[in-house]
């Protein structure tokens, strides 16, 4: 998978020296540490790497030593330092900027104060590591023997003198120079000056450590192992592009935007699962998939027969799987949306949801006070409330503007939207405004026909959807991996094309997860897909299968035109409007059947659908065995694919 | 050899709002849609066109502005051959941040020389009357900036549109022939991409 932490040796020199005695400190004489000389392919950054013989292959090593040793050169982010060089901050969009500001590392200093090296009896101390990047020149020596002397740009740290007694210097030097430039320094012939053409892939590197949850070098400290491993499916993709030749030319760019995106988005599997390495599962067979039948929408009437005279809702669970089956009839939405979202309690009476309007519409109101009564001067020293306020406005203008509720210039819907979202941003100042919000709110306010409801809705739904908007975007990343899970499950030829083609971790369905379709159906539609969503049935994250549901339809059409990574994208955009929202349904609730007639689950699915509560003994699911299926083609490439812990097998 | 389509990655950056994609829109479609809803996530739209007998097929990538969704934005800037820095000229504040998208651009795009690297600014709404953003200083901009060619532009009435990227489409030609003359052969690898279908045909 894309994810996969990508650790490929490009160069490998055994016996070169260290001569820790010419260092000043003086230790004995007689100490030479051998070991080998690596140049190291870390997810596209290139790393020249040095260990002593006797250090055992630990994987924890290759990269960054524990935080104790100061013998790794270790990349820690710096905030603001150098930032100002770089970029002049202009007025208030100095936040807008500040990733760009920021994204500048120095050496963390050695915590012992020691120096680069720690001069320990401890073989393992003499590893070190750096990016080719940081390398500013190489002076070569000879001395019956040739000798390198490695300078980084950062004056402060100094690599030790490496010795090639058995040769191989030029063929290190070769190496090299397939990554960075080499050339004589016009004062100093034996001095090679590095410049490093490619610059802009290892500042995006480093930017991963920014993120410090999918930070690879995070991932690789915390499960070498399975890092490592995913790495192989990247050497046999490596190898796979190679024997591609000159296709591999145009390949590279939509490829190298997915290796990107594959960093950003993956990696929750290996921090979220409790036991370390593969949960090895045969493909399974899923069996047939039932055949399932919608339902009229729920009429008034229907809804009525479930609302005792003191207005308590009675035999929910029916009632839901009603709406579930069939939505709801347009006229009784704006009631049943408002327990749907949970802003009213099922078992609320009339009178208690009289009250609760009353506070709530007190409490609305007082937070649209607070923005309202924002001075001029006042927002002027209040960058954020006027970015938010700014993106707002040019949101509202561009949302849902064909639709009655908000079409033409002077359209009291439109003040609406304004006005809910502006109180959205002092209900949750954090989050503030983020686009698809408005989107999100749409449809509610359409369907409630009033304000105070319509906010106190959106904030329920807001509740459901809040971590796609956050700042790390932790829900998209959750769900884009949970679909990966399912979609491999459900159709692991499907996924494995798509992983062929450089997407498997589904980027592609950003925007449907980001705004739960609402720019893929039309607004009815939407309504329809909404309501039978909220029922929370008929199993938990039942969009994900909506996902999956709408795959299974598309797949023909990627597969047969063998689409690549731009044109998946390109289609998949394109499906928007043309969607048939009850075939999608029906197919959706077919595939949740499918998956929970099949006895051996893997338990990663189990948990997304959150089918495990559901066990009738209440106690989970038995975790499925490891049953190799070594028989069929092919299985060993689908272990080798898969980063994530549950390795599915054809 | 025969002559080749070549395919040209262009991007469109700019502030949210300055209508990047209702210049996309018209520039593909030739339609102007007043109901276009705000850009979620990244799109593109491919066009077929002919520049100085060169057949290209310009692909047009449109993202989302938002500070947010920078990091799911950024790694498309990867492969463009050329990047549209947009601002609007009724709205001063997206000029100032020309040359922040600017930064972002280099920074993110792997660009390798970035003094010779083919941007084009557009100023968009030119068919609004109320501008805040002059021709002067936005052509004085492009020029202390490194001497970029600048159209004002209107998405709403089609000014200057199609103009733009045939410009566009010129100065990555011209920087092709350049490039592929003075890079020695090899460190062609390194070269980001390679483009033979252009050189034959020059
Ligand atoms: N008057 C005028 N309005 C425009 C023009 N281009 C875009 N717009 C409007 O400006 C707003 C933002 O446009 P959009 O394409 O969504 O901007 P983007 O965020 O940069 O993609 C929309 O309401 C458009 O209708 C133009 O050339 N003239
Ligand atoms: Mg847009």
């Amino acid at each position: 998978m894309a994810a996969d932490s990508v650790y490929k040796v490009i160069f490998e020199h055994e016996g070169v020296f260290i001569h820790p005695s010419s260092d000043e400190d003086g230790i004995e004489q007689d100490l030479l540490v051998s070991g080998s000389l690596r140049i190291i392919d870390k997810d596209g950054e290139i790393f020249v790497e040095y260990k002593p013989l006797e250090d055992a292959v630990d994987p924890s090593n290759m990269l960054c030593a524990g935080k104790d040793s100061s013998s790794v050169v270790e990349w820690t982010q710096c905030p603001g330092d150098k930032s100002h060089q770089m970029i002049e901050t202009q007025q208030s969009y100095e936040t807008e900027w500040d990733m760009i500001n920021t994204v500048s590392f120095r050496k963390r200093p050695c915590p012992n104060g020691e120096g680069f090296l720690n001069h320990s009896h401890e073989r393992s101390r003499w590893t070190l590591t750096f990016s080719v990047c940081e390398l500013k020149s190489i002076t070569v020596k000879e001395e019956g023997w040739t000798f390198l002397l490695c300078k980084l740009k950062e004056a402060t740290t100094t690599i030790p003198a490496l010795h090639f007694h058995h040769g191989g210097s030029n063929e290190f030097l070769d190496s090299l120079r397939h990554f960075v430039l080499l050339t004589e320094s016009p004062d100093d012939t034996t001095c090679l000056l590095v410049t490093s053409p490619n610059k802009a892939l290892s500042q995006s590197f480093e930017n991963l450590l920014d993120d410090n949850s999918f930070g690879l070098v995070h991932k690789f400290k915390k499960d070498p192992y399975v890092t490592t491993l995913g790495g192989f499916s990247k050497v046999t993709n490596y190898i796979y592009d190679a024997l591609r030749g000159t296709e591999e030319q145009h390949q590279r760019p939509p490829q190298e935007v997915a290796d990107l995106l594959g960093e950003i988005i993956p990696g929750l599997e290996i921090n979220q699962q409790e036991e370390p390495g593969f949960e090895v599962i045969t493909r399974i067979d899923l069996g047939m998939r039932p055949q399932v039948t919608r339902r009229h929408p729920l009429s008034a009437e229907d809804w009525t027969k479930h609302q005792h005279p003191e207005g308590r809702m009675v035999n929910v669970p029916h009632l839901k799987h009603s709406i579930f089956k069939g939505g709801l009839c347009h006229a009784v939405r704006k009631e049943a949306w408002k327990f749907l979202l949970g802003y009213f309690p099922w078992e609320s009476t009339l009178e208690e949801r009289k009250a609760l309007q009353r506070n709530k519409t007190d409490e609305y109101f007082r937070m649209k006070l607070q923005w309202k009564s924002v001075s001029e001067e006042q927002e002027r020293r209040n960058s954020r409330l006027r970015d938010y306020r700014s993106l707002i406005e040019k949101d509202v203008n561009r949302t849902d503007r064909t639709n009655r509720f908000y079409e033409g210039i002077d359209n009291p819907g439109l003040a609406l939207l304004h006005d809910i979202l502006m109180t959205y941003c002092m209900y949750d100042f954090d989050l503030g405004y983020v686009q698809g919000m408005s989107d999100l709110l749409s449809p509610i306010l359409y369907v409630m026909e009033n304000e105070v409801d319509a906010f106190w809705c959106f904030v329920s739904f807001m509740d459901q959807m809040h971590q796609n908007f956050e700042e790390q975007m932790q829900g998209m990343k959750t769900q884009l991996i949970q679909l990966s899970t399912l979609l491999r499950l459900l159709d692991l030829a499907f996924w494995n094309y798509l992983e062929s083609q450089d997407s498997g971790y589904l980027y592609f369905c950003f925007r449907w997860l980001l705004i739960r379709f609402k720019r893929e159906l039309s607004f009815q539609d939407v309504l329809r897909l909404w309501e039978v969503m909220w029922t929370g049935l008929p199993c938990q994250n039942f969009h994900l299968l909506v996902c999956c549901a709408i795959l299974d339809s598309e797949k023909q059409k990627i597969v047969e035109e063998n689409y690549g990574f731009n044109e998946i994208l390109k289609h998949i955009n394109e499906l928007s409007m043309k969607l048939d929202i009850e075939e999608i349904l029906q197919k959706a609730e077919s595939l949740c059947l499918q998956i929970k007639t099949c006895k051996d689950l893997p338990h990663s699915v189990s948990v997304i659908l959150g089918l495990d509560t559901l066990d009738p003994c209440g106690s989970p699911a038995p975790r499925p065995t490891q049953c190799l299926d070594t028989c069929c083609k092919g299985h060993l490439r689908e272990t080798s694919h898969n980063s994530c812990k549950v390795a599915f097998m054809s | 050899m025969t002559t080749k389509t070549s395919l040209l990655k262009v991007i469109l950056l700019g502030d949210g709002g300055v209508g990047k994609s209702s210049i996309m829109n018209r520039y593909v479609t030739n339609k102007f849609d007043a109901h276009l809803f705000h850009t979620i996530g990244v799109e593109f739209l491919n066009k077929d066109l002919e520049v100085d007998h060169h057949q290209v097929t310009l692909q047009i990538w449109d993202t989302a502005g938002q500070e947010r969704f920078r990091s799911l934005r950024t790694p498309f800037y990867r492969g463009s051959d050329c990047c549209l820095l947009t601002f609007s000229v009724d709205d001063n504040q997206s000029f100032l941040n020309l040359g922040n998208w600017k930064k972002e651009f280099i920074y993110y795009a792997d660009v390798k020389e970035p003094e010779k690297f083919p941007f084009v600014v557009l100023g968009n709404k030119v068919d609004v009357t109320e501008r805040q953003v002059s021709t002067e200083e936005a052509q004085r901009w492009c020029q202390e900036n490194g001497d970029y060619p600048y159209y004002e532009t209107s998405a709403k009435d089609a000014t200057n549109v199609a103009v733009a990227f045939e410009e566009a489409v010129r100065r990555v030609l011209a920087m092709d022939e350049r490039t592929d003359h003075l890079i020695p052969t090899d460190t062609v690898k390194l070269h980001r991409k390679p483009r033979s279908a252009v050189a034959c045909c020059s």
